[in-house]
């Protein structure tokens, strides 16, 4: 049996695969020449968003100073106790009503841990000036880069593979998006591959005598012609070959890695094995949904067990178990090319509901978890007093894509911050990353870019 | 079967006489002979040249695949006698499919029935006591449920009423909520029967306002706990604001956090859409509007029945106005509710919002303003007849041109690809579950087996029928279905549809011995069987090259017109299981997936 599949997948991938992909097979990506001279940028991003608007106030709590009572009045059944969010502590960050002392939600304890090795940073009170507490408008908003404008027809990472200059021309598999449909910040990108799971994305049914024969004219359908729709059959395809070539062989995490076990888990291990791969990995998008806990976000009347509480274990495991595991010598510490953003789309209201839940709100955190990160608490705290509160909501004070730019810039070493996040203007970085700010805002890199053809990225509203 | 073998094969899917066996004929009637069919090949340029648009095919195939899930040949050919031109057939299938009742559906009567299904026929308390208030397991529970998610795929499949089985899965969407939990899956019978399938052809209004009392909708978007805060302490806008953005007036008409008089009017002095406050002002007209459990029944003194209640004591009865219109202090739940309803369903944003997005569904992705103008003006001025959404449809579909002359601006999605491919291939499959389930794989029902393998397989695609979480339903346009993710998990379930196993009685899908019955021996060509097969899927032409490619894959290296053994299956070439790959590599064609 195993050995049939094995014959077939070989000749269905040397006969039916496209000569990008057999030119790159087995030749693994990086130790190809860069083909414009220097070396090719090679650092990861990954983004995690968290669906349905995590309540960032119950993650990074208000544990001493005048907000923490502000924050005890305006939940009196959600609040973290002091004593608990304290024994996690982030420092402090001045405020309009004094300085406020930050400590992690207890079931994040192994994100305290990476916090205080330095990896992680934590932006208070980013988001979107507009924003209007709606779920689907601001996730689109979000993840096209394009806030108040949501027919964009790429998102901002489909543009940053797009315009970045620094990267090889030709790609195995530079951006995935794992557990379900592309993403939207992937929107408009043929280099991205969605999978639900490696498991599940092959082609292995169907008559075995005709499999190699049928994959062959498949292709040659889905080559025949030049539709988008033809285009994506055969980026399909691509990926059908390159994960059955690769990552086909099931994958086993390091010893000290222990993802939860959870759909969550399993998609964040299968970025770390196409990390480990070295298929040439960039760009990677998934999801952690369920935040949006309108009602009983606490049982037993205790704030730290219900589901706000095991989502945030869950988030913290998985994200602790993918760093330890990418911490890996055997493929010379992958982390240290790791950055990956925490966000959601909005935080959740300042005060509770009576259903011991809350309802949409506006700032939230945005945690950057990196080889490079500066570690710490970073932005400007809005404060908790009535009148400072955006409608009832924590105020934005950072707006997300200067986070999100410095990555850009400082990792990837993309400076066309024009192109990534159209409208965005003033580059200035908030420190949660090391690198060099180069070239923002100047035309200096002459890469055929410009004469590309844009309209196909941007719609104007 | 659709297709049942047999020896005396209906000429419509063999060659007919007269006609080439390379080029079968065009249907009666058709504006798209074979010729112009076969698109101009280009070479591969990578992104940028436009595309040239698919063929458009025969208006039949064109009705069915965008009207409905897909044809199956009888329904062509009824069709195709329902009229002299394109627009006779069009207007009187359309008259047809809006009177669901009238047409006789025993093919898909008779396969409910062998379903077995215990839920589908219990009324509203058998619900509520059965699978709710009944502290019975988890498969239990959600019953009713899965069995309307069996049969959602046993209508679409096999139901004539297409048209009907459309709208109703375009309501799901536009109404989504994800079945599978504690109350909503008890109750989803209810839901589905008495909600959506009851009003999917009527009235908006008086949808809307079932939507809004039924305890599944109530519980999802939590308007059960929806209180009037003097009262209560506590309000819950949750429900109030997606039935503004994602139900009624649509996020275009949405103004954001701007004063409520800043809000632009039209000429009649009525606001052109909603703000913050009018979100909050419905939050509290439909406070009060919840049912009958006991988590929060003892607030009003009531008990545990299910039952949908107005209750007044929770109702906020301070004066609300919303989109302009005032609805005054001191009323009660039901009226302040009905008044809200009548507000947002008879304002024209509403209109707009429904007609593009039944214009998204029926015609294309971005449906021409003309037509969206037209169907919404048609919408709001019908807002109060009892076959508002009739009409529309009819409007849509036969009225204007734009339906029956459009083709290749939308692709189907995982559901209608797999649904379409059942229709075409014409497998006998039931549905069918056993709750619960046996422990051993081994002691499954074999039909059991095979509903749980195709579940299992297109979950992957991302379009599990009633099981999508967020309320804003499974995306409609194909930017969302583009990705890989779908194309290979569908990829793979065509597969798997065209060689599961029928208890050892051969192919499920009978594809085989459906060419044997269709081409008399001597005429078993690879030519001649994937003409047959292009035809009884496409009843169109395909581009040359596509043709050329499927007829290499059949013939293997003989020439396309030697007469090949099907009736074998030996080393080395392998006929029979080579015919089933064929026909499963045309659903797996981009010309299949078009709509």
């Amino acid at each position: 049996m195993s050995r049939c599949h094995c014959q077939t997948t070989r000749r269905g991938f040397v006969t039916g695969c496209s000569a990008a992909i057999a030119a790159l097979a087995g030749s693994r990506f990086n130790s190809l020449a860069f083909a414009q001279g220097g070396n090719p940028n090679d650092e990861i991003l990954v983004v995690l968003f968290l669906r349905g608007g995590q309540d960032g106030l119950n993650l990074v709590i208000p544990t001493g100073g005048y907000d923490r009572g502000r924050y005890q009045a305006l939940r009196p059944n959600l609040a973290i106790p002091a004593a608990v969010a304290a024994a996690r502590p982030l420092g402090s960050l001045p405020g309009p009503d004094g300085a406020v002392a930050l400590g992690l939600h207890p079931a994040a304890a192994p994100l305290f841990d990476l916090y205080q090795d330095g990896r992680l940073a934590v932006a208070v009170a980013c988001g979107m000036s507009a924003n209007e507490r709606s779920h689907f408008d601001s996730m689109t908003w979000m993840e096209l880069g394009t806030p108040g404008v949501g027919n964009t027809s790429s998102g901002w990472l489909t543009r940053h593979l797009a315009s970045a200059s620094n990267l090889p021309p030709q790609m195995l598999m530079p951006s995935v998006s794992i557990g379900g449909l592309q993403a939207l910040s992937q929107l408009g990108s043929y280099e991205t591959v969605a999978m639900g799971s490696p498991y599940d994305f092959s082609l292995s049914t169907g008559p075995w005598s005709a499999r190699t024969a049928q994959r062959v004219a498949l292709r040659n359908l889905y080559e025949g012609d030049t539709t988008w729709l033809h285009q994506a059959g055969v980026q399909a395809l691509d990926a059908v070959d390159i994960v059955e070539l690769y990552a086909s062989g099931g994958y086993v995490p390091l010893p000290g890695a222990v993802y939860p076990d959870t759909w969550f888990g399993d998609n964040l291990k299968t970025i770390a094995q196409f990390i480990k791969l070295d298929l040439g990995l960039r760009i990677a998008t998934l999801d952690l949904g369920g935040w949006d806990h309108h009602e009983s976000e606490v049982v037993n009347g205790s704030p730290t067990q219900g589901i706000f509480a095991d989502l945030v274990d869950e988030l913290s495991r998985g994200l602790a178990a993918f760093w330890a595991d990418l911490d890996d010598p055997a493929v010379n510490f992958p982390n240290q090319r790791l950055t990956l953003v925490v966000m959601s789309e909005f935080g959740r209201r300042a005060y509770e509901n009576d259903a011991t839940g809350t309802d949409h709100g506006h700032g939230n955190n945005l945690l950057v978890l990196s080889g490079h990160a500066i570690g710490g608490l970073h932005g400007t705290w809005p404060g908790l007093r009535e009148e400072l509160l955006n409608e009832g909501d924590l105020e934005v004070t950072t707006d997300f894509r200067r986070v999100l730019s410095e990555i850009v810039v400082r990792r990837l070493a993309n400076p066309r911050l024009d192109l990534v996040f159209p409208g965005y203007t003033g580059y200035q970085p908030l420190g949660v990353v090391t690198g060099v700010d180069l070239g923002v805002g100047e035309p200096i890199f002459s890469d055929g870019f410009e004469t590309g053809d844009t309209r196909n990225w941007i719609v104007g509203p | 079967m659709f297709f049942a073998p047999s020896p005396r094969p209906p000429r419509l899917y063999s060659r007919p006489t007269g006609v080439p066996a390379r080029a079968p004929a065009p249907l009666p009637g058709s504006e798209y002979p074979l010729a112009s069919a076969m698109r101009r090949k280009r070479p591969r340029l990578g992104p940028g040249p436009p595309d040239l648009p698919p063929v458009r095919p025969p208006l039949g195939v064109l009705v069915y695949t965008r009207a409905g899930f897909g044809h199956r040949g009888s329904e062509l050919a009824a069709f195709d006698a329902l009229g002299g031109t394109d627009a006779e057939r069009l207007a009187a299938w359309v008259t047809q499919q809006l009177q669901p009742a009238a047409i006789a559906d025993t093919e898909c009567d008779a396969k409910l029935a062998a379903g077995a299904y215990a839920t589908l026929g219990k009324s509203y308390t058998q619900l509520w006591q059965d699978h709710f208030v009944a502290d019975n397991d988890w498969d239990e529970r959600i019953q009713p449920a899965t069995e309307t998610e069996l049969a959602t795929w046993t209508r679409a499949v096999y139901s004539k009423r297409q048209l009907l089985e459309s709208l109703v899965h375009f309501w799901h969407n536009h109404f989504n909520v994800y079945a599978y939990e504690f109350v909503e899956g008890p109750m989803w019978v209810h839901w589905d029967r008495d909600v959506i399938r009851a009003h999917a052809l009527g009235n908006f209004r008086l949808l809307l306002e079932a939507v809004c009392k039924a305890p599944a909708m109530l519980v999802y978007l939590d308007n059960f706990v929806n209180f009037a805060e003097d009262q209560a302490g506590y309000s819950n806008e949750n429900f109030a604001r997606e039935l503004l953005e994602l139900h009624v007036l649509g996020a275009a008409a949405s103004y954001g956090r701007i004063p409520r008089s800043q809000v632009p009017l039209d000429p009649q002095g009525r606001p052109l859409g909603y703000c913050e406050e009018d979100v909050q002002d419905v939050a509290r007209a439909l406070t009060g509007w919840t049912f009958d459990i006991d988590w929060e029944s003892w607030r009003w003194g009531g008990g545990n029945s299910g039952q949908f209640v107005w209750v007044d004591s929770l109702h906020s009865t301070e004066a609300k106005r919303i989109l302009g219109v005032d609805l005054p202090a001191g009323r009660t739940a039901q009226v302040d509710g009905r008044h809200l309803l009548d507000v947002i369903a008879a304002h024209p944003a509403t209109g707009r919002f429904l007609a593009t997005k039944l214009c998204r569904r029926l015609v294309g992705d971005f449906p021409p303003p003309e037509l969206i103008d037209s169907a919404a003006a048609l919408w709001t001025s019908l807002w109060q007849s009892p076959t508002q959404i009739s009409q529309v449809i009819r409007h849509i579909l036969v009225e204007r041109p734009e339906f029956a002359l459009t083709w290749g601006e939308k692709i189907k999605r995982p559901f209608e690809i797999a649904v379409s491919a059942l229709r075409a291939m014409g497998t006998g499959v039931r549905f069918y579950q056993q709750v619960p389930a046996p422990p051993d794989w081994n002691d499954w029902h074999p039909d059991f087996q095979r509903t749980a393998s195709l579940h299992w397989m297109f979950e992957s695609a991302g379009q599990v029928v009633f099981g999508w979480h967020p309320p804003n339903g499974h995306p409609d346009l194909r930017g969302a279905w583009q990705c890989s993710t779908p194309r290979v998990a569908l990829w793979r379930l065509v597969n798997w549809m065209i060689e599961t196993d029928d208890d050892g009685n051969g192919r499920f899908a009978g594809i085989v011995p459906w060419t044997l019955a269709t081409l008399p021996a001597g005429e078993r060509s690879a030519n001649a069987v994937v003409d047959l097969w292009l035809w009884r899927i496409f009843h169109h032409g395909v581009p040359a090259a596509d043709r050329a490619q499927l007829v290499e894959f059949l013939s293997q290296g003989f020439n396309p017109d030697l007469d090949l053994p099907l009736t074998t299956n030996d080393w080395p070439y392998y006929w029979q299981d080579r015919v089933n790959s064929l026909v499963g590599l045309i659903f797996m064609s981009p010309e299949f997936l078009w709509r």
